[in-house]
């Protein structure tokens, strides 16, 4: 290859980074953050698309070069040089692509573990989900029910998962946390809200008829407040 | 060559069926008219079957709809059609011992357009019938999908009502997977792969006609289940149990929908492997068999194995709802997860299904239109299989977030995120046949290579999905609608294009014009991606999928994406009308018009009607372009295989 070939390439592949990276960048990619778990899950999906940019940028250069300069006239009918292949190149991207998804997979596995870990003294909550609504109650508040989910802030939570007829599942895109809840089972989601304010609770697996609409809010409160509301009797 | 081929030309009625007769035997005669009777007949046996026993058995109601519709309507009904069609004369004779002609090609090749609507048994024309079904039901399933985009343009509800939403995206996906992506790629392989092996048919003729007339009695299926009460199967094409066990009556119809179309599925993968494994030409190793040969051959050992597996998950739901087993009903012991579990041990490799044989007609088009060797032939050919194996061992990454054991999250993410390593063997080794080539960028190249980049992206939000953590806040999220379709669309349905242009020429002996199928191609690409690059975002940012209704801080884009799917929608327009016209006035096509080597093109376009006249003898590898002198087969009339090559065999 001619330096000048070399060079043209680079700077393809500059400019196709730039653009990926303007993409990432500009629009706003994820909900605001309001779990400790979610500025985690915030650090995997950047540290992807970090990884992601690099290879879309080369597969880019490559693709874009060779349109541009291998093309031909259709009443070309000569043919391109013999290559069959390259022993080291393709040990190349065999490997370099092996190492980088084990990166990835290694951060996930930490994140996860952490995630999955709940912290000191949890608040237990019962979610249950049934068509088309959901509520709530805190065993440790002698049973108090809700219908909105109310969290003190910067304690650890515990959700377990109820589901009186089919699958729902629990989101709350702010806390980028996500549950299934499978009649039957009692599976359980951990989560550290650390900023207050109401965020959105969606159902997102198709349960009928209302799933569009089964919708909710997260209250995240100061421990005083939580503690207030939460001592109080009736919901 | 060529004068054999009109010899075969000039007696058209010699191989032909014999014509029908006149009168009243006509009704006896196998075919559309037989159909129509035989299967209102055994429909009525059907339901004689239900009632008798339901009579014997003193179950109250004794005429109860829900069993009449499917033991009559969606089981012994379409047997009827499929007796009275034919596709069983042939076996029923040889059963009671009447005379069979095992060497009868009555069935063989057409010579009206009335031979597209009977049994046929040429792998050629069950290839077409395949495709026709197949854009049939594509184009049935994109009319969906609009409706479903209208409905989204605003939030709020527009024009359906919520069941009838779940209906329109349920049928929608189910008609794109089970009866277009998946049988159109064995239509494309029906026609090529026999060819490309030097073989004069299938294997199994009468087997592959029955496969293809399975199909029509899916896709009718499916779609009629909009007319019976309480609408369309509406629980997503994943049909999650126990929520498709208590949906009203259309559901079953995606239950044995399912069952006709895999059945089909199956059987065509059997005659595959069968043909792959022993009816190569002379000299044709299987390390000399075209990487779409060998993409075939793994998607095949795919569908064989894991087909089954949907067809139980169907069935198990359908004898919860009927039969009041327990196989997913909590109440009565059963275990939800299980149906996610038995579901997508199939459905993964599914999706392997319906992407392999793009890869396959990716490395065919893009090598003959590079004027270059496949880069990594052997490479390429052994990611295949690395993809194959590893496919089964991934299913759960779609329940990262579905209550499965904890523990198994970080093994199915460690294997899902490998699959990545053959998935990018495969890309670059495109890349690097493109690279230093001669590249034509006539319509199938434009698809080639669209669908390389198309699949890029794609695979790399597929990364995103792998890795659990991000994988809990996107899933089941547009972001996820977003990945499906730049793997599906831009990934399946683009290599289908390729495939459907660059053997155009093959399968009708007529030119396309290129014109419109490079207006074809550009439309459809920036539509694609106008449609579904946005979704990765409103994913992300919060919208869930599934959903006729959503926040208003999804609107703008939400109505952007619309009408970019109206754009996406009438592309196919231009597509339709390149097809109609071109196969009727079409400048008559060249035997190779791309100089391609495979054996395909080294017979007349269309081919003679057993493929070749003499079998042909492979000397040589099949991308040799650049090679001086090198062939991949000899055939009769060409000069014998010379010394290197018998000696390189
Ligand atoms: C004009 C073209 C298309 C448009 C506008 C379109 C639109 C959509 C939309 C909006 C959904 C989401 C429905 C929802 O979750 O609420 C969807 C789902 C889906 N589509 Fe398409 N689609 C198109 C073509 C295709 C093609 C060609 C395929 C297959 C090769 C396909 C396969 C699927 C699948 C598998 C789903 C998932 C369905 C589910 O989750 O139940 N689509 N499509
Ligand atoms: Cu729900
Ligand atoms: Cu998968």
């Amino acid at each position: 290859m001619r330096r000048g070939s070399i060079v043209q390439l680079i700077v393809i592949g500059v400019l196709a980074g730039a653009v990926a990276s303007a993409v990432a960048l500009i629009p706003n990619w994820l909900p605001s953050s309001a779990s400790r778990e979610a500025g985690r899950i915030d650090f995997v999906f950047w540290f992807v698309t970090g990884i992601c940019i690099f290879v879309f940028s080369i597969v880019a250069a490559v693709s874009v070069y060779s349109v541009w300069k291998f093309r031909v006239k259709p009443d070309d009918d000569s043919d391109g040089p013999p290559i069959h292949g390259h022993t080291g190149l393709e040990i190349a991207w065999t490997a370099v692509p092996a190492l980088l998804v084990t990166a990835i997979a290694i951060v996930s596995a930490i994140v996860l573990a952490k995630d999955d870990a709940a912290g000191a003294n949890p608040l237990r909550v019962n979610v249950y989900a049934q068509q088309f609504f959901w509520s709530f109650s805190y065993p440790g508040y002698g049973d108090k029910k809700s219908d909105v989910l109310r969290l003190p802030v910067n304690r650890s939570v515990v959700l377990e998962g109820h589901s009186k007829d089919v699958i729902h599942s629990f989101w709350v895109p702010e806390f980028r946390q996500k549950q299934d809840l499978v009649p039957g089972l009692t599976p359980t989601l951990h989560i550290t809200p650390n900023k207050v304010g109401t965020y959105p609770l969606i159902c997102t697996e198709l349960c009928g008829l209302g799933h569009a609409l089964m919708r909710s809010r997260v209250v995240v409160m100061e421990p005083a407040a939580f503690d207030k509301w939460a001592s109080r009797k009736g919901a | 060559m060529t004068t054999l081929t009109h010899e075969h030309e000039a007696h058209p009625g010699r191989q032909g069926p014999a014509p029908p007769p006149r009168g009243w035997r006509r009704l006896l005669y196998p075919g559309l008219l037989r159909a129509a009777w035989m299967a209102p007949l055994f429909f009525g046996i059907g339901c004689g079957i239900v009632v008798l026993c339901r009579w014997w058995g003193g179950w109250q109601p004794i005429w109860f709809g829900e069993i009449i519709v499917l033991v009559g309507a969606l089981i012994a009904g379409p047997i009827g059609f499929l007796a009275g069609i034919g596709a069983f004369d042939y076996w029923v004779r040889y059963a009671i011992g009447s005379p069979t002609k095992p060497e009868d090609h009555s069935g063989h090749g057409a010579y009206s357009w009335r031979d597209y609507f009977r049994v046929n048994t040429d792998h050629k024309v069950i290839g077409i019938q395949y495709l026709t079904t197949t854009i049939f039901f594509f184009l049935a399933g994109g009319l969906l999908a609009m409706l479903v985009r209208a409905e989204l343009a605003k939030p709020g509800m527009q024009f359906f009502d919520n069941q009838t939403y779940n209906g329109l995206f349920s049928v929608h996906a189910s008609l794109m997977i089970f009866l277009f992506v998946i049988p159109a790629f064995a239509g494309l392989a029906n026609f090529v792969v026999p060819l490309m092996l030097g073989a004069p048919d299938m294997a199994f003729p009468r087997l592959n006609a029955l496969s293809y007339w399975l199909l029509p009695i899916a896709g009718i299926m499916m779609l009629s289940s909009f007319l019976v009460p309480g609408g369309a199967f509406a629980a997503g094409w994943t049909g999650y149990a126990p929520l498709s066990i208590h949906q009203p009556l259309g559901t079953i119809f995606f239950n044995m929908g399912v069952q006709w179309a895999g059945a089909s599925s199956i059987m065509t993968a059997l005659n595959f492997l069968v043909t792959i494994i022993t009816m190569r030409a002379p000299g044709m190793t299987f390390w000399r068999m075209p990487l779409l040969v060998w993409a075939n051959f793994t998607t095949s050992l795919l569908v064989v194995i894991a087909t089954p597996f949907i067809a139980g998950s169907q069935f198990f739901v359908m004898f919860d709802r009927v039969m009041h087993t327990h196989f997913f009903d909590v109440a009565g012991g059963g275990y939800p997860l299980g149906y996610q579990h038995i579901f997508w041990f199939y459905s993964h490799p599914a999706v392997y299904i319906m992407m392999l044989p793009g890869f396959g007609i990716a490395s065919e088009v893009i090598s003959a239109m590079s004027r270059k060797p496949i880069f990594g032939y052997r490479l390429m050919a052994l990611s295949l299989m690395a993809i194959l194996v590893l496919g089964f061992s991934v299913w759960a990454h779609h329940m990262f977030v579905s209550g499965m054991a904890p523990w198994l999250r970080v093994p199915m993410m460690i294997t899902t995120l490998m699959i990545a390593v053959p998935t990018g063997i495969k890309v670059f080794s495109w890349l690097a046949t493109i690279w230093e080539g001669k590249l034509n960028f006539a319509t199938p190249m434009l698809w080639a290579v669209g669908f390389v980049s198309m699949f890029v992206i794609g695979g790399l939000s597929g990364i995103y999905l792998g890795a659990v953590p991000i994988d809990i806040h996107v899933s089941d999220t547009y972001f996820v609608v977003a990945h499906i379709h730049y793997v599906l669309f831009g990934g399946s349905l683009f290599t289908i294009f390729a495939g459907i242009y660059y053997w155009f020429p093959k399968m009708t002996g007529r030119q396309y014009n290129e014109k419109l199928g490079k207006l074809h191609f550009w439309l459809t690409f920036v539509g694609f991606n106008l449609t579904f690059f946005p979704m990765h975002l409103i994913g992300t940012q919060g919208m869930p999928r599934r959903v006729s209704d959503y926040a208003p801080q999804f609107a703008n884009w939400n109505l952007f994406i619309s009408i970019a799917s109206f754009a996406l929608g009438a592309s196919t327009i231009v597509f339709l009308y390149n097809m109609v016209t071109s196969m009727r006035r079409g400048a008559p096509a060249e035997a190779n018009p791309w100089r391609s080597l495979t054996l395909e093109w080294q017979v007349s376009s269309p081919p003679p009607i057993f493929n070749f006249d003499e079998i042909p003898q492979v000397v040589g590898n099949p991308y040799e372009y650049g090679v001086p002198g090198a062939r991949h087969a000899v055939l009769n009339g060409d000069r014998a295989a010379t010394e290197t090559e018998v000696r390189s065999r």
